[in-house]
């Protein structure tokens, strides 16, 4: 792979990148070896099913719109009590051994080629940090993106016995005056400590001229939960990979997942969850919605490994078509070696009940209002998983949004 | 019936799949695979210039496509070495296209035949064997009163000669081209034997027409043809049984079935697979129904190294429909990878699928299913259930389906569970006096009844008595 860039990427351009940020020589380094690696690395996988790749990456022009040198955003951070939320610069200089040692060390950044282009040119994002027994809700980071192209990489740490609900919301300024679009690159990573618990809202709500790449990648050890709530409004395309390792015993990862597709967006969402140790547990559940000429992608993958004895493992996926010109695939997938699981995935891709349309017209609720009513009761289940109020509120008013 | 079954139960298992017999070929292609191979195999079938023409295209597509390895989680192929294979034997045998009597056939093959039940099968319940040995149908026999209503049921190469335009028009065109996939490339150019069904209008055949297949010689490939055309209103149920005796060398199946279900016809087509664990069953199987007509797969894998079969179902005219019900069973070194494929191409059609596994001692099974609705196919409905049931600790189980949707107006629905075998069920079955082999196999017979309850009785027979086999491995 090669990339054509505004400014094109030389070696040059992320020493440039890194000295007028400050950075210390290891950050440097690290940049440098993601850059060396982007040659030999390949762009996500994407379904395919006969004669069709459902998402075509390879065919989109959005590396035109990378500018490494004209990232712009304004983000504000809300903490809570006893929780530590910087802004990257600020981490550097008060915890510079932490993000050594963590950096990059739960989300490898060599994953594909976008993550290794996120790792060489990121200008943004936060680290935030739960201390042992602290226990935190409502951190907040609000980011609009101000630049062409933007790359992002947020750090979550708990420590033992550490709580923390933390929301993301992204957005930016409006469509671009050329028409272009923009490109955001979104890399979290989530260590949870033992017995530790981390809820990891996200929510995308990028002008629909946008690409959106993210991957959020959690490790979770003895008795720790990391739960993932991934949200999808806006964007042309939006490639989306959301993933749990459950390396410690005990451990528990539900990853929600809510997107509502429009006119000609399109999203590719992946939930992917790893049994790898004894006792764990986990729980997939995504509900879209698609209206027009959106198309969604979904695959979910419940990975239960030889040692993950006494696994349970759920997925379920449901997605509802407003439009007869929208397109939706669908593949839940188990991989399962381990004999004492209980694993269970089902999905299902359907219209608004024609008999509950009915019973509320009969009601004297018009047939439009009535279909509202119902797309909104669709992502109920999705709603009550979410722990952040504001958060819930912001996806409530979203859905209402589209609908009218 | 019962009379039947106690034979059936009394056959010594082990005997049925433990033995060989010693190869007597008149004919044995050379190894590997050229356009002289195609001649020669033409030339010994004496076989009309179009399908010759057809043999050699398909050999092109098959040398020009690559093998498929970037399927997610895919059996291994590379052992599969096209060139090791002799493509075409012909048992020694004067009779071409096979004999009119039982007692006509030579001693060695009628005892092959015996140690699998097949002629009490064939006098009792079905109405025609075609029993392929090696790659020739040796053995034909078709009821008179069938025969009578037009019915046909005869040896693919044989249909080749006799039947040439309903050949001409429907072999590997429309349902199955030899484009369609590698394997099927290479069954078009190197296909032998096989089984013809032509079922006239509204003719209902009403007891199933059988064909048994099996591999006898080391090292030797199978690619037999079966083509069944169901005209408007018919109805048959065909069934077709595989086992092969143990080999140390490799074998490779890729049989090719295509079905064209007329409109408001019905076809049931029903198959146990057990190829010895060295073959590799690479088939491609589908079936085209036109309006309001209703495909039913049927099908048990339970042997081979590693199997790669998705029996494929085009629901082209309003109202059609298609049930698959499934069961895979991998043991020890056995990859089985199978599922269904079905396309919605009209409004009005449905679609139902069952996926029963079981894995033990290693051995891995993955259901791989694809349902697309296209756009304009209103009102369809499709509903997929696999279940999987794991032994022990070294078997894999997998599920990977896919569902393309491009209309709104559907109902789709996909489930799956995995499990192992519930302690308390076993637990409940001792109190009743069963020792822990028999409760484990009395909760697999179950576990796949919805399946036997399927076939004729002889078929659930045999299906219940190779996973008796299968289990008593393990477990003794």
């Amino acid at each position: 792979m090669s990339a054509t860039l505004k400014q094109g990427l030389s070696e040059e351009v992320v020493r440039d990148l890194s000295a007028t940020r400050d950075e210390p020589e290891w950050l440097l380094e690290r940049r440098l070896d993601a850059l060396s690696a982007l040659d030999d690395l390949d762009l996500p996988d994407v379904i395919q099913t006969p004669g069709r790749r459902w998402t075509n990456l390879t065919d989109l022009s959005f590396e035109q719109l990378v500018d490494p040198l004209n990232q712009s955003d304004e983000t504000e951070r809300v903490t809570a009590e006893g929780v530590e939320v910087l802004d990257f610069e600020t981490a550097l200089d008060e915890h510079e051994d932490l993000l050594r040692e963590e950096f990059g060390a739960t989300l490898d950044p060599q994953s594909n080629y976008l993550t290794a282009l996120s790792a060489a040119l990121f200008t943004t994002g936060t680290l935030i940090y739960v201390p042992e027994g602290v226990d935190a809700e409502d951190v907040k980071i609000r980011t609009e993106m101000r630049s062409d192209s933007l790359f992002s990489h947020t750090l979550v740490v708990t420590e033992e016995s550490a709580s923390v609900t933390i929301l993301e919301a992204i957005g930016d300024e409006g469509p671009t005056a050329d028409d272009e679009g923009r490109y955001f690159s979104n890399l979290v990573e989530v260590a949870a400590g033992k017995n530790s618990n981390v809820q990891f809202g996200s929510l995308q709500n990028l002008s629909e001229d946008a690409y959106c790449y993210t991957l959020k990648h959690g490790v979770a050890a003895d008795d720790a939960t990391v739960d993932w709530i991934e949200g999808n409004f806006g964007t042309q395309i939006t490639r989306s990979d959301v993933e749990t390792e459950l390396d410690g015993e005990g451990s528990e990862s539900q990853i929600v997942g809510a997107f509502f597709g429009h006119e000609d967006q399109h999203f590719d969402v992946n939930a992917r969850v790893w049994h790898n140790a004894e006792h764990t547990t986990a729980d997939l559940v995504t509900r879209g919605v698609l209206d027009d000429t959106a198309r969604s992608v979904y695959e979910g993958v419940q990975d239960v490994g030889r040692d993950a004895w006494d696994t349970s493992s759920y997925q379920r996926e449901n997605t509802l078509m407003l439009s007869d010109d929208s397109e939706a695939d669908a593949s839940p997938k188990l991989i399962i070696k381990n004999h004492d699981t209980e694993a269970s995935h089902s999905a299902t891709v359907g219209q608004v009940d024609q008999q509950d349309l009915f019973y509320m017209n009969s009601r004297g609720i018009s047939p439009r209002q009535a279909r509202n009513m119902l797309v909104e009761g669709f992502f109920v289940p999705v709603l009550e998983e979410i722990a952040v109020e504001e958060f819930r509120d912001d996806v409530q008013d979203l859905v209402h949004e589209r609908l009218d | 019936m019962s009379s039947d079954q106690d034979h059936l139960q009394q056959t010594d298992t082990e005997e049925r799949f433990d033995f060989k017999k010693d190869s007597e070929a008149a004919y044995a292609a050379e190894k590997g695979l050229t356009e002289d191979t195609i001649h020669a195999i033409s030339d010994d079938k004496d076989e009309p210039d179009w399908m010759r023409e057809r043999r050699l295209r398909a050999l092109k597509q098959f040398q020009a496509m690559p093998m498929p390895t970037d399927w997610p989680g895919q059996p291994d192929l590379s052992e599969v070495e096209i060139d090791e294979i002799v493509p075409y034997i012909r048992p020694d045998i004067d009779t071409r296209g096979g004999v009119e009597d039982w007692t006509d056939l030579p001693d060695d093959i009628k005892d092959t035949f015996d140690k699998l039940g097949i002629p009490e099968a064939e006098k009792n319940a079905l109405s025609g064997v075609g029993a392929q040995y090696e790659s020739e149908v040796v053995y034909q026999n078709m009821r008179e009163r069938w025969e009578d209503k037009g019915v046909v049921f005869m040896n693919m190469d044989q249909a080749v000669q006799e039947h040439p335009e309903l050949v001409k028009e429907h072999f590997m065109t429309d349902c199955v081209p030899p484009s369609d996939n590698k394997f099927a490339a290479l069954h078009g150019a190197i296909w032998s034997g096989g089984s013809f069904v032509y079922v006239p209008e509204d003719v209902t055949v009403d007891m199933p027409v059988q064909a048994y297949f099996r591999m006898n010689s080391e090292g030797m490939g199978q690619f037999e043809h079966t083509l069944i055309i169901a005209e408007e209103g018919s109805e048959v149920h065909y069934i077709e049984g595989c086992s092969a005796p143990k080999y140390s060398a490799f074998n490779l199946h890729s049989g090719g079935v295509e079905v064209y279900v007329g409109e408001n016809a019905h076809v049931q087509y029903s198959t146990v697979q057990n190829w010895s664990k060295n073959t590799y069953n690479l088939n491609t199987k589908r079936a085209l129904v036109e309006q309001e007509g209703r495909m039913e797969w049927i099908s048990g894998s339970m042997g081979s190294k590693a199997t790669m079969l998705y029996p494929s179902t085009v629901l082209k005219g309003r109202g059609a429909s298609d049930n698959h019900i499934t069961i895979a069973f991998a043991g020890e070194g056995q990859d089985i990878d199978t599922g269904a494929k079905v396309y919605h191409n009209a409004p009005d059609t449905k679609s139902t699928i069952e996926s029963k596994s079981i894995s033990k001692d290693g051995g891995r099974t993955n259901y791989r299913g694809l349902v697309h609705i296209a756009d304009g196919a209103e009102n369809s409905s499709t509903a997929v259930e696999c279940d999987a049931l794991m032994f022990d600790n070294e078997s894999t189980s997998d599920t990977m389906p896919y569902m393309e949707i491009n209309e709104s107006k559907v109902d789709v629905a996909h489930e799956a569970t995995v499990g192992k075998i519930g302690d308390e069920d076993i637990f409940y079955l001792q109190t009743r006096g069963l020792d822990d082999d028999d409760a484990k196999q009395m909760i697999v017979s179950g576990f796949i009844e919805p399946i036997t309850e399927e076939l004729p009785i002889e078929y659930a027979v045999e299906l219940n008595r190779l996973v008796e086999l299968e289990m008593e491995g393990s477990l003794g």
